[in-house]
């Protein structure tokens, strides 16, 4: 059973992704420059990259990029600052998160587009309601994975601590929160990557830039080329803010490897 | 002596240094340009205007000389198909034609399809659009669909995205008869009402369209409303519903059930009145029709065999679209039934030829690429011959003799008087008369071609008032006899094209309605004028 999770050093695995890049990119050419797939249905690489002048000088690309960007961040931050208080209590608190199981857990079962009538009427038809979207879309998967952080943190340190002396307060402040952090952390990566899945529900109404917004109305007019190229761009964001966190993630938490 | 800059100091430097280079690089311009090249908006779109709607009916769709279509090669050669037809529909009564040659959705043997034209069919239930389009571009062959359904003016904007593969339209299925509707709070009375107003509506789709068309033939442009996009109908429904905008172009039920539970709500406009701008066609694939030319024609003559069937026995059409449309009742298949026109083999086959109805598949390609292309959605330029295949039609003659025997008018049209019913829209037209005279000189002959004949073709089941007024100069007996003769002149070019004499009702206002002072020359020149008053019956 050799290389099970055998550790991989840093270069290796930067050789590996590239070589996880490439040969994704080689099953792509070779699906249509091969003719296997019609181009109507897969687009050439050529083709997509063809598609990005009219989408940046005509279509607005990089405004759509950025008000996709704002909306997803904002769902994002607001999710955050509800869902980790929310979390850290129910964990902490058994009690609280009994009182509010019925409430959060068929959440998560929402199909979220059944809400946009409701949203529509509550928080009308400019940016709240796109945020509002984004935000219950994250926020349901990130509150139970904030109170499984928590529950997590093993009995150990808090026991330890007990036997400190430490008051509530400080059992909160000084084990649970600091033992959950790492794994918050983590979640909120996640998260991240689910906002971006629910951009084009988000951008449904009254969207006059954005990412998901263009990708419809590319759809409209069968501009395939164009809907791949749009998806390029909205992987590429996930990506490198994947990443932005997984770094901020790495530094504040450093001490947890 | 010199003193140190503390740390804070040091910053608030670099920042005022920052914001006065940033204030420079804005006061030149530097900063615009830069975001102009870096995020540039997307590209204005010009101002539809009633001027894009109405091409002379002359020039549509010439082919060119030198050029010889496809489709005008005899249909041949091919194989026979031997699988069913693929075709992609959605929830909508258009497709009652073809259910009931079917009787059904499955592939039957036992139906007009299998046993008259021995072709089996598979009718597939695709309502989300891009499902649709992802279904024709795999083909039958591959689990996708040989044929999609689309609307001419849709069509004409996906054609390009759409034209490696061929598509060809070959047939009509239905008109949309108050399937596409305008949503107005208590506020709106006519379409001039919605200057300034907020209009949602599904970008790049009929909805979109009959939104421009109404707009421009009230008098406004495209940006005399706030427009709000959504991604489809049912949300365009559901923004009016929540009371966000003042008005929603939407379809059948949400559009009606919007209007009916807002308060206040109405509908405006509707494809019942105009009648004759959403058409339902079916596209098939380019080698589809290469292979299997046979199979297309059988299917064209069941389908239309089915549409008669459709037309005769209305009930028992209902009953059928009730048990093959998933969560449709009996009453909601007669509504759906009510919505639509199922054209026949002679209305399919004016609808196709250049020169035949006045609304027709190329005057409505056309009109539609226009405004697609003036709003920034359209691109390349297709001729309407290019994308339609009528060999099929032709070829499908044989199984409808009687098809050249002149049909009843659609309509029926009392000289009732309209009383004071309420326009719908107003489209004001200016028509030159020499002084004192109603005679139509060939310069009015030819605005009436490009601003009224298409008007009152669209709008094919409604009422037209047609209101002659002048200016305040001379005397008013004489005026109001004039505008009224001039009125009369105009009505006579009308039904000279064709048109029922009781579609029309003759005004002779005089100088009673102005709409501008009398004491400039540009407000008399503003007050001579026709109005066209669109009233639904």
């Amino acid at each position: 059973m050799t290389g099970v999770r055998e550790p991989v050093s840093q270069r290796k695995a930067r050789s590996l992704a590239l070589a996880g890049f490439l040969s994704f990119l080689a099953v792509w050419c070779v699906l249509s420059y091969g003719g296997i797939l019609p181009e109507v249905i897969l687009p050439s690489p050529t083709e997509v990259l063809r598609a990005f002048p009219a989408l940046h000088f005509e279509e607005a690309l990089v405004r759509s990029a950025g008000w996709s960007l704002y909306r997803v961040g904002m769902g994002f931050l607001l999710s955050a600052a509800v869902a980790i208080p929310l979390g850290l209590l129910m964990g902490t608190f058994p009690k609280v998160k009994h009182f509010l199981a019925p409430l959060v857990d068929p959440l998560r079962f929402l199909p979220i587009s059944a809400l946009v009538p409701l949203f529509l009427v509550w928080f009308g038809i400019e940016e709240a309601m796109k945020i509002m979207l984004l935000f219950v879309g994250t926020f349901v998967y990130l509150l139970p994975l904030v109170v499984e952080a928590v529950e997590n943190v093993e009995d150990v340190y808090l026991q330890t601590a007990v036997t400190l002396g430490a008051s509530r307060g400080q059992l909160v402040r000084h084990v649970l929160v600091p033992g959950s952090l790492p794994a918050i952390g983590e979640a909120l990566r996640v998260m991240n990557g689910i906002g971006w899945t629910y951009v084009i529900l988000a951008e449904i109404v009254n969207a006059r830039y954005g990412l998901g917004h263009l990708i419809t109305v590319a759809g409209k007019r069968s501009h395939v080329d164009q809907i791949f190229a749009g998806v390029l761009v909205i992987l590429f964001i996930g990506v490198v803010t994947d990443w932005m966190i997984r770094l901020a993630n790495q530094q504040l938490f450093a001490w947890k490897r | 002596m010199a003193r140190q800059l503390t740390p804070l100091g040091r910053v608030l430097l670099v920042l005022s240094g920052l914001a006065l280079l940033g204030y420079g690089l804005h006061k030149y311009g530097v900063l615009d340009r830069v975001a102009a090249l870096v995020a540039p908006d997307k590209r204005a779109e010009g101002t539809v205007s009633r001027d894009d709607f109405g091409a002379p009916s002359g020039s549509p769709s010439a082919v060119p000389a030198g050029v010889t279509p496809g489709s005008t090669r005899p249909v041949g050669g091919g194989t026979r198909l031997s699988r069913p037809i693929r075709v992609a529909i959605v929830t909508w009564g258009g497709y009652a034609g073809g259910i009931v040659a079917n009787r059904g959705f499955a592939p039957n043997r036992n139906s007009v399809f299998g046993k008259e034209f021995d072709v089996e069919v598979e009718l597939l239930v695709i309502d989300d659009f891009e499902k649709s389009r992802d279904a024709f571009r795999a083909g039958g062959d591959k689990g996708g669909v040989d044929i999609m359904w689309s609307t001419v003016d849709a069509y004409s904007l996906e054609y390009g995205g759409l034209a490696r593969l061929k598509p060809k339209a070959f047939l009509q299925y239905d008109w949309s008869r108050g399937g596409d509707a305008i949503a107005v709070d208590a506020s709106i009375k006519s379409v001039a009402d919605l200057r300034g107003k907020k209009l949602a509506c599904a970008e790049a789709t009929p909805s979109h369209y009959f939104a421009l068309y109404a707009l421009t033939q009230g008098g406004l442009t495209n940006r005399d409303v706030e427009w709000v996009f959504t991604t489809s109908a049912v949300e365009a429904a559901n923004v009016f519903k929540a009371g966000r905008v003042d008005a929603a172009v939407s379809w059948s039920p949400d559009v009606y059930i919007a209007a009916r539970e807002r308060q206040g709500g109405h509908i405006l406009a509707s494809t019942r009145e105009a009648s004759n701008l959403i058409a339902d066609i079916f596209v098939a694939r380019g080698d589809f029709i290469e292979q299997h030319p046979e199979d297309l024609r059988r299917f064209v003559g069941g389908w239309l065999k089915g549409v008669e069937l459709a037309n005769a026995n209305p009930d028992a059409t209902a009953a059928l679209l009730a048990k093959s449309f998933s969560g449709i009742g009996l009453e909601d298949a007669k509504g759906m039934l009510q919505d639509v026109k199922l054209p026949t083999y002679a209305e399919n086959r004016a609808f196709f030829d250049p020169e035949g109805s006045l609304a027709n598949y190329h005057t409505i390609y056309k009109t539609s690429q226009g405004i697609w292309r003036k709003i920034g959605k359209v691109k390349d330029v297709y001729e309407p011959y290019q994308t339609v295949d009528t060999r099929f039609m032709d070829a499908a003659a044989q199984w409808f003799p009687k098809a050249s025997e002149p049909a009843a008018a659609e309509f029926q049209f009392t000289a009732a008087p309209r009383g004071n019913a309420a326009p719908i829209l107003t489209k004001t037209v200016s028509i030159y008369f020499p002084s004192g005279s109603a005679t139509l000189d060939e310069n009015a002959k030819a605005v009436l071609d490009t601003q009224v004949v298409d008007l009152a073709a669209t709008f094919g089941s409604a009422y037209l008032r047609i209101a002659g007024n002048t200016d305040n100069v001379g005397s008013p007996e004489t005026n109001q006899r004039l505008s009224r003769a001039r009125a009369e002149a105009v009505t006579r070019f009308l039904v000279s094209k064709g048109f029922d004499r009781n579609k029309f009702e003759v005004v002779g206002n005089g100088p009673n309605k102005p709409v501008a002072s009398n004491d400039t020359d540009e407000g008399r020149a503003k007050n001579r004028r026709t109005d066209f008053e669109v009233l639904p019956r």
